[in-house]
């Protein structure tokens, strides 16, 4: 009898990582095995899914533009209307880096038809500058669980649970163990930075990728904030409040990093109680842009650096892995592999970055 | 109308008597406009459960119990309304005289008014609890003044945490014991004696003496530790001051801390659990033992934990009239369910609460008991004035958990229990898990020598054969269907609750795919709660632990002293991202326009002016200010005088290139 096969295991937890398999087996036609369950029923989030982040990068914001009409229709299938909602994320900055990024956001943003502003309002501490981002999309998938699962289901993604054994070889190849049976993986996708941290073996560690503390703090409810999403780019904090008033904040540093980086940033009028708090590693790239490829060039592919656009970025990720990308979506991939730094005269696409 | 004491009768109960107490020494208070009348050494709180007053308030779908766990926190009326010194009713002693206001979500006037006061129901201190938030428990976010230092702080003053103490003095070592109860001692007389031990009274008034008599150890009773990390605590401290009950915030601060908080009592899960007329057998055997309180005249008893047994014969010989035990166990065995039968106290095994409600003859409870293996149990409705819940017993690991430990999931025994050692910082007694009192003890002292390198104390759980003492079963969980109450999963602070199927009505089933969700439920979820989720699988066991310590309600306690923002007063004139964007070489310029107006950073720079394509920019303002404004350009358009369009909100403006920039 012959061993079993799939083409692609994706190794992952995230909502970039559950789309993608979805995606590669359901729209592409491939195999796939997933393992990864989402914890987000009972596990503090670590970041949040948009169509917006700090991006100063035209490539990418054309992207962008391109895919969130697609993966707004997507998501709405799979989750009905609450797993997308529609917000104002507010960039805010107090240093004067910080202060001149904003502009650079704002007007690179505008330059692609995003409806950016100055943010006039109040709630911001003094000396702030802010910038409201119109009308993005919030994906809210890891409310809709079990929509996902199912829909991962009806895609035909077979899973691995996490207690299972996948060993990934150097060539990107592997193996996974399910009961009695052994699958033969034709290529390995590391898709969250809890997956690369566990699976990708020293020797292929990318120059590109630092590891770093970050943490997410949930708090009690407080009054309305300026935005329902903040963003600072100066401490890298992301700031989501929700219904009922609660904030989930996430960022670098340990959580009473960024507790303390919360309160700065809201001031006295909204002091809150931590109602949760959870540290992690995380890791970011050393020039601030998402980062895909086969990590040393022949290994598993990875997918790291994403920031909050990363759900976002899901079907034009799939589309690349079967080579059925549009050119300007193989493009971005092509100057965005994880070995750029190895490669000599690759174009920079050093970005501010979506640090958290 | 004035309700009955809630009082036993000491002649008839000397072992629930009030040992706290003096009848001889009445006294009277207010709570909001309320006069409560009690005894000296009554607490605020016994004092008014005593006045027959048990509930906190309404929720739209139903009152909340009164309970030392679940209580607001109150205020002197006379300093105004405010939060600055706020009382726990639970750790203030009653003061003849004193007038107090509650503190809710809400103003607390809307209760102490004379309108508000006639129309308040008679058992109820009339909060509105429907905020998401709970009760505000204001010193939790009050900074800690400076407090005292100790070679060891022990926090809770059972008989773990005073073994601690006195072997830490012994050692030498200066001691801070920090009780939250005006008693030390802990709940171990619940749990009675097993054959040749000393019995829990003589081994309380023993290390009692012994810690009184030692100049190395300093008690702080009535204080309550909210957090903790290693080397400080943060406390809540009562004291009475000139007659007058104040409080105060410390951090207290020590080269090791113990932690023998002891055990959070288990609440089984079922609708109506959290009712008026619902107690826990530790607070009801505690209220009755210290204060003589006991509302009612029947009880019904439910129970996962033999404990519940001897309460309910110590309640009988008090004249409370004992109408069930039902025990979630099949067969249970112990010493003390074979005297509660020589009582003739009814017993159903195998079964647990489904749902109480409040009773239709406007007091006590309805209670309506099923299988534990799921199933009706036909005509079994109870009615009784109190029903008292057991659901075992989960070591307190708020404070190892918000110190950083780590915590497992132990199936057998159905609660979280610790794991791995911290640098300064142990658990001692059932906070580290054990269940005798003589390893409580034992650990108490081993503690003390791990955090200060002494040799070990063997740690032996004396425990008697399962043939004879059937172990506790897991807290008990009801069918979700049964009753119209909430069920909540825990019976502290928060409220936390059951979330059931039928809760959504079939338009919002129709239009959202998604779920409420745990993770980002609005407050912290106990130690408890998170027991509670691992049994109804909202949390896999193998994360529990994961949960409990991302979920603990955290206070900081300072050791981070990271800069909040990067604060260098000038920005770099070409930031990073910018690296590469218009070609290899790009050269800074000054430029300026004919209308000589200001330009924002950030701007792109075109060709000309019809083009708006962000991919044909060939710069950007990377300065602007009252000086001037400075782009980077492409070196292929560098050069002075050049021509150039300008991108401002979605308009072209002409601008030249003055001159380059030295330098750059």
């Amino acid at each position: 009898m012959s061993q079993p096969r799939v083409d692609f295991a994706i190794v992952g937890a995230t909502p970039l990582a559950r789309l993608l398999a979805g995606l590669l087996a359901g729209t592409h036609g491939r195999s796939v095995l997933l393992q990864g369950e989402s914890h987000a029923g009972y596990r503090l989030p670590r970041h949040l899914d948009l169509s917006i982040g700090a991006i100063t990068r035209p490539a990418t914001w054309a992207l962008l533009g391109d895919i969130a009409p697609e993966v707004r229709r997507l998501v709405t299938r799979i989750g009905k209307r609450a797993a997308v909602a529609r917000l104002d994320p507010l960039l805010v900055a107090r240093s004067a880096a910080g202060q001149a990024a904003l502009g650079h956001v704002r007007h690179m943003a505008a330059a692609f038809g995003h409806a950016a502003e100055p943010f006039r309002g109040r709630g911001l501490p003094d000396g702030s500058s802010g910038v409201l981002l119109r009308d993005a999309i919030l994906l809210q998938l890891t409310a809709a669980d079990a929509a996902v699962d199912e829909w991962l289901r009806r895609q035909g993604v077979e899973r691995l649970s996490e207690s299972e054994m996948l060993t990934v070889h150097a060539d990107g190849s592997g193996l996974a163990r399910r009961g009695d049976q052994t699958i033969a993986i034709g290529q390995t996708i590391l898709a969250d930075d809890a997956a690369l941290l566990a699976h990708l073996p020293q020797s292929q560690w990318p120059d590109l990728l630092v590891r770093q503390a970050a943490s997410t703090v949930l708090t009690g409810a407080v009054p309305p904030l300026p935005a329902r999403v903040l963003h600072d780019l100066d401490t890298g904090l992301w700031v989501h409040q929700q219904a009922g008033g609660i904030m989930v904040a996430c960022g670098p540093g340990s959580t009473g990093t960024t507790a303390r980086r919360l309160a700065s940033l809201l001031g006295d009028t909204h002091r809150f109680e931590q109602a949760g708090q959870s540290g992690y590693t995380s890791l970011v790239t050393r020039d601030g842009a998402p980062a895909v490829g086969r990590s040393a060039g022949m290994g598993p592919d990875v997918l790291v650096g994403f920031g909050p656009i990363g759900g976002v970025l899901a079907p034009a990720i799939a589309r690349w892995l079967c080579g059925a990308a549009t050119p300007a979506e193989s493009a971005w991939m092509g100057s965005h592999l994880v070995n750029r730094c190895n490669v000599e005269g690759a174009a920079s696409v050093r970005d501010l970055g979506v640090v958290a | 109308m004035t309700r009955p004491l809630a009082r036993l009768d000491p002649a008839r109960s000397p072992a629930l008597a009030g040992t706290a107490i003096d009848r001889a020494r009445p006294l009277q208070f207010r709570l909001d406009g309320r006069i409560i009348t009690g005894f000296a050494g009554d607490t605020v709180l016994s004092a008014i459960l005593a006045a027959g007053i048990d509930t906190v308030g309404p929720r739209n779908d139903g009152p909340l119990a009164l309970s030392a766990r679940f209580a607001p926190a109150i205020v002197p009326a006379s300093r105004g309304r405010g939060a600055q010194r706020p009382l726990s009713m639970a750790r203030t002693p009653a003061t003849d005289g004193a007038d107090y206001a509650t503190i809710g979500v809400h103003d607390s006037r809307l209760r102490s008014g004379r309108l508000a006061r006639l129309l308040r129901p008679a058992r109820s201190l009339g909060l509105s609890l429907e905020a998401p938030e709970g009760l505000p428990v204001p010193w939790r976010t009050m900074p800690g003044a400076n407090g005292p230092s100790a070679d060891l702080i022990v926090v809770g003053g059972g008989v773990a945490g005073m073994a601690a103490s006195l072997a830490a003095a012994k050692a030498g070592l200066s001691v801070i014991l920090v009780e939250a109860s005006p008693f030390l001692g802990g709940h171990s007389r619940l749990f009675g004696t097993l054959d040749g031990e000393e019995t829990p009274d003589a081994a309380i008034a023993r290390m009692t003496t012994a810690i009184s008599g030692s100049d190395a150890i300093t008690v702080l009773h009535n204080a309550e530790v909210f957090a903790a990390r290693a080397g400080v605590v943060r406390a809540h401290v009562t004291t009475l001051d000139d007659g007058v009950a104040t409080a105060s915030v410390v951090d207290l601060t020590a080269k090791a801390i113990v932690l023998a908080c002891g055990t959070v009592e288990r609440l089984p899960v079922f609708a109506g659990n959290r009712l008026p007329g619902t107690v826990g057998t530790l607070e009801a055997f505690a209220l009755a033992y210290h204060y003589g309180v006991w509302p009612g005249q029947s009880a019904v008893f439910a129970t996962a934990s033999s404990a519940a047994y001897r309460l309910a014969m110590l309640a009988n010989d008090a004249g409370i009239a004992t109408r069930r035990i039902i025990d979630s166990r099949p067969r249970p065995q112990s010493r003390f369910i074979e005297f509660s039968r020589a009582y003739g106290i009814t017993q159903t095994t195998g079964s647990i609460i489904a749902a109480a409600e409040p009773s239709r003859s406007g007091a006590g409870l309805d209670i309506v008991p099923q299988l534990a293996s799921g199933g009706a149990l036909p005509d079994s409705t109870l009615s009784a004035d109190r029903l008292v819940l057991c659901g075992g017993w989960q070591p307190d690991l708020t404070l190892w958990h918000m110190a950083g430990g780590a915590s497992h999931w132990a199936a057998d025994s159905a609660r979280l229990e610790p794991q791995g050692e911290m640098a300064g910082l142990a658990l001692a007694g059932s906070a580290a898990g054990w269940l005798s009192r003589q390893a409580c003890v034992s650990s108490g002292a081993d503690a003390v020598a791990q955090l200060f390198g002494h040799r070990r104390v063997a740690v032996t759980e004396r425990l008697l054969d399962p043939i004879y003492e059937t172990p506790d079963a897991p807290a008990a969980i009801a069918d979700a269907s049964s009753g119209s109450a909430p069920a909540f999963l825990d019976a502290g602070q928060r409220q936390s609750r059951r979330m059931r199927v039928d809760q959504r009505s079939w338009l919002a089933s129709l239009l959202f795919r998604t779920k409420p969700l745990l993770a980002t439920a609005p407050e912290p979820l106990a130690v408890a709660d998170v027991a509670a989720s691992v049994q109804l699988g909202l949390v896999p066991a193998v994360s529990a632990g994961i949960v409990a310590r991302e979920r603990v309600a955290m206070v900081s306690l300072g050791g981070d002293e990271s800069p909040l923002v990067a604060d260098e007063p000038v920005a770099p004139l070409v930031p990073e991202f910018l690296a590469g964007r218009f070609g290899a070489h790009p050269t800074l310029w000054s430029i300026a326009s004919g209308d000589g107006r200001l330009f924002e950073i950030g701007a792109l720079i075109q060709p000309d002016a019809d083009q708006r394509d962000p991919f044909a920019a060939v710069g950007v303002v990377v300065r602007a200010d009252r000086d001037g404004a400075v782009a980077l350009v492409a070196a292929s358009h560098g050069e002075a005088g050049r021509q150039l369009a300008l991108i401002e909100n979605g308009r072209s403006t002409p601008i030249s290139l003055v001159s380059a920039l030295e330098g750059a």
